[in-house]
């Protein structure tokens, strides 16, 4: 999905001098092309991540367009106050592009984990909150986004979802719907797939958000009487969707410490009952109980 | 004392007493500073928006009221319009807002933040290949904040000979975290440094006018909390943040004479 971005950018880059990438020492290998051809838009700023948000709000301020690429848990939570006064506050636009999200550094164990990043960014004032979980989602949103004076967050994941779904800025996508469905299932991002093969042959519904920020609302209210089960491996969504709906909801996903053990993606999920068949045994669960209550 | 700031410490004192709201020492810290910077920098009071203007931005951000009465004072809007600092929905907050506040060109108040902004400000003009500067005057308690150091080291290394620092050495971190040595810190992050007495206006104007080589300037402005009324000089703590009654007022209007 990096190397995707980089087309991204650099198709961007070919039409607008006003494309600025920022990173902090990130990706600089696989952004090597960027920096030959646009060497002016180039500035691999260094381990600074407080000073790249800043930079970047002083750039935008002068009518650039910049994007800071680094890890998603420095880029959000370690400069979590650059973010919010030098770019929110002040009101000038800029986009942070994250790697990293979750535990997509699975390896680098709990200082590289980052499931806070979406729900940091969607508690700011004019933040914009996207999670794409697929390349066609991830080229649609920054194109439409990047250069609309607001401050954006977009977070790269490291796999995708294998579904065809359109990708529309701020609307969501009904994956399953099932007029019989007393449960609605909502996700986000790359975790989709574990999610769709766990329930398609269940009697839920299934809304997928790409954008957390604005959250499509409409949607949501053409299931609010239904039961909503968030499953995200992040927060963010849970507390947009409680914010927006009057339905129950409910929110399986991240526990309440820290996972302090290295390994792969799929291990991580596994052991966080993320995985296909963990998804579906709580999915199940959540039927049961609502099968109960409806018999009482 | 310059007649110019002698004016804006009145004006201090005048809508700190009015108002109920203070920063007087600090505010009196900066006084030189700011009105060298504007004395010499390109801007226009009727069009705050010109776009061949040099920035500043007051990273210290609670010497606002320092910086509202010069900014006044030089026209960009009437010195009546500050008497409502610090009150609910006035312009004038007692940390500066660049949405209400023409000639604000950043809204600051958390220490830490003017350099790096400022960094990026000083790029944006190096791509543009424009002759435009950028003024940033932190304070040495908030040379504190990692922050300061850490844009100070990036602006080095991109050689941003644009972009201007005043540092307020009022030596007011004394009593937990001085920055000692300041001049030798700023020359080790690469910096070119001009030491001044920072309630010298013309000393200032002469430093910020030499600007030389490829590297960020340091002014180390020596100043003094309070300067110019021998009581808030020597109560500096217990006046951080007060504000004068109207017999304060008056004597330290007197104090200035």
């Amino acid at each position: 999905m990096r190397q995707h971005f980089k087309d991204i950018i650099l198709k961007l880059a070919e039409k607008d001098d006003r494309v600025i990438l920022i990173l902090g020492d990130i990706s600089v290998f696989l952004l090597k092309e960027f920096a030959d051809r646009f060497p002016n838009q180039f500035y691999n700023i260094g381990i600074c991540e407080n000073t790249l948000i800043s930079m970047a709000a002083g750039l935008s301020f002068q009518g650039f367009h910049p994007f800071v690429h680094t890890i998603a848990p420095f880029i959000t939570e370690r400069s979590y106050e650059q973010v919010k006064l030098d770019m929110c506050y002040n009101g000038v636009g800029g986009n942070l592009v994250s790697c990293g999200g979750s535990f997509d550094y699975a390896w680098d164990g709990a200082t590289h984990h980052c499931y806070t990043d979406l729900e940091l960014m969607r508690m700011l004032p004019g933040m914009e909150v996207m999670q794409p979980g697929s390349r066609n989602e991830l080229g649609a949103l920054i194109e439409s986004q990047y250069a609309n004076g607001k401050p954006s967050y977009f977070r790269i994941p490291a796999d995708e979802h294998k579904l065809d779904l359109p990708a529309k800025f701020g609307k969501a996508n009904v994956v399953i719907h099932k007029d019989s469905a007393a449960l609605t299932i909502a996700t986000a991002g790359p975790i989709l797939q574990n999610v769709y093969e766990a329930c398609k042959d269940l009697d839920v519904n299934l809304l997928y958000f790409h954008t957390i920020k604005p959250l499509d609302k409409e949607v949501l209210a053409e299931y609010s009487n239904t039961k909503i089960l968030v499953i995200h491996d992040a927060f963010g969504l849970f507390e947009a969707i409680c914010a927006a709906s009057d339905a129950s909801v409910k929110y399986f996903g991240i526990p309440d410490k820290f996972c302090c053990f290295y390994g792969t993606l799929e291990d991580i999920r596994t052991s966080l009952g993320l995985d296909v068949r963990g998804i579906r045994r709580i999915i199940q669960g959540e039927l049961g109980e609502l099968k109960c209550r409806s018999i009482k | 004392m310059d007649v110019f700031c002698k004016n804006i410490r009145e004006h201090i004192l005048r809508i700190s007493h009015y108002s109920g709201h203070g920063h007087i020492p600090t505010s009196f810290s900066v006084v030189e500073m700011i009105s060298a910077v504007y004395s010499i920098m390109h801007h226009e009071p009727s069009n705050p928006e010109w776009e061949h203007r040099d920035i500043f931005i007051l990273s210290k951000g609670h010497a606002a009221l320092a910086h509202y009465c010069i900014l006044s004072n030089l026209g960009y809007f009437p010195i009546q319009d500050v008497r409502s600092f610090g009150a609910f929905n006035s312009a004038f907050g007692c940390h500066s807002d660049r949405h209400t506040v023409p000639g604000v060109e950043w809204s600051t108040g958390s220490l830490g933040h003017g350099s790096g902004v400022a960094a990026g400000i000083a790029l944006s003009f190096k791509i543009k290949k424009s002759p435009r500067k950028v003024f940033v005057l932190i304070g040495d308690g908030e040379a504190n904040e990692g922050t300061v150091w850490e844009s100070l080291m990036v602006a080095a290394n991109l050689r941003l000979n644009n972009l201007i620092i005043l540092f307020d050495n009022n030596k007011s971190q004394l009593r937990c975290l001085p920055i000692t040595k300041p001049s030798e810190k700023f020359k080790a992050f690469d910096c070119d440094v001009a030491e001044v007495n920072g309630h010298d206006v013309a000393a200032l104007k002469e430093a910020l006018s030499s600007i030389s080589g490829g590297r960020p300037k340091v002014i180390v402005a020596d100043t003094v909390k309070g300067w110019g009324c021998k009581t808030l000089v020597e109560n500096m703590f217990a006046w951080h943040r007060r504000s004068p009654s109207r017999e304060e007022m008056e004597m330290l209007l007197g104090e200035l004479q």
